[in-house]
């Protein structure tokens, strides 16, 4: 298997033949373009999640203010 | 099929089976982009002509090519929004123009790198080249025009006329490669013959990167739709009790 690589060297690898910078920035490219898609959508999740906890939380403390406005009064 | 169907568009249905269904798209998509990986830069040989620039192909055409699925499926989401009205329809619709946006762009940046070294220059004005750039603009358009209309409803049926419309460009940047004389290659012919250009050892990796950009195309397309139906049916009981499920 490890007869079929096609390089002889790390270094021969990490130059790509005189391509270096074409093939590394299009794989980085890549990577950055999949981290995001995939790392985005889980922050906006958690951005929501604590966005309707404090919601709730606020209007609980609002329900519970009112409930105690209404008892004083009577 | 009607019972079906309706459940297909309920997006509470789809929340709970795209639970089911995202751990093993997550693997399938790991597995098939480490060995599609590995197999592109270090096993796949050097062209006899391009040298190590091939390596770029392995991103490029699955790339390139998974973009165009984007206004097709944008333009069924949109036609099932019009005709049955159907939240779930709008929603994909609306999810998948900025990952298409994304998809057209590594695609466009990707070719320009390729391109410099092989055809000397990074960008031509070639067929290939401006349906693609033409794509991407739409996108931007879809996206923009959602954003600039304030009832939803309305921003749904506008969009979902522009993407049936905009859906005309696809067979144009499919056949512009055979349609004009362009600089851009036309699609290879697979064969499976060891020696011939286009053999087992280099379209096979291909194959593998194809179907892990496909897996990582629908993995974000979902992610993003269900972060879409929290925030649409963000008062029904069901999301509340999500909300509340989760600790922190």
């Amino acid at each position: 298997m490890f007869e079929n690589i096609a390089f002889s060297s790390v270094s021969e690898f990490l130059q790509m033949g005189k391509y270096a910078l074409h093939v590394w920035a299009v794989y980085g490219i890549f990577a950055v373009f999949i981290f995001v898609n995939l790392f985005l959508p889980r922050i906006q999740r958690k951005r929501f999640i604590a966005e309707q906890k404090s919601r709730a939380q606020r209007e609980a403390q609002i329900k519970s203010a009112r409930e105690r406005a209404s008892g004083e009064k009577v | 099929m009607w019972v079906w169907f309706s459940k297909l568009g309920s997006p509470k249905w789809f929340y709970e089976l795209s639970s089911k269904w995202l751990p093993w798209l997550y693997v399938l998509m790991a597995v098939l982009m480490s060995v599609g990986l590995v197999w592109a830069l270090l096993f796949v040989p050097q062209d006899y002509q391009q040298g190590d620039t091939i390596r770029i192909m392995y991103v490029h055409v699955p790339v390139a090519s998974i973009s165009l699925a984007c206004f097709p499926l944008m333009a069924i989401a949109g036609a099932i929004t019009l005709v049955w009205k159907m939240k779930l329809a709008d929603m994909v619709a609306k999810c998948a123009a900025p990952i298409g946006a994304w998809f057209t762009a590594v695609a466009l940046a990707t070719g320009a790198i390729w391109g410099e070294p092989i055809w000397g220059t990074w960008w031509v004005w070639d067929a290939r080249l401006t349906s693609m750039l033409i794509q991407f603009f739409l996108l931007i358009g879809v996206i923009a025009l959602r954003s600039a209309i304030e009832s939803p409803d309305s921003a749904a049926k506008a969009c979902a006329l522009l993407s049936i419309v905009g859906a005309i460009n696809v067979p144009i940047i499919k056949y512009s490669v055979e349609w004009w004389n362009t600089l851009h290659q036309p699609a290879s012919s697979f064969s499976m013959e060891q020696d011939s250009a286009f053999g087992p050892e280099i379209w096979v990796p291909l194959v593998i990167m194809f179907v892990a950009v496909y897996c990582f195309f629908v993995i974000s397309l979902i992610l993003s739709t269900r972060n879409e139906i929290l925030q649409r049916e963000r008062k029904s009981g069901w999301v509340v009790d999500i909300v509340n499920g989760v600790k922190g």
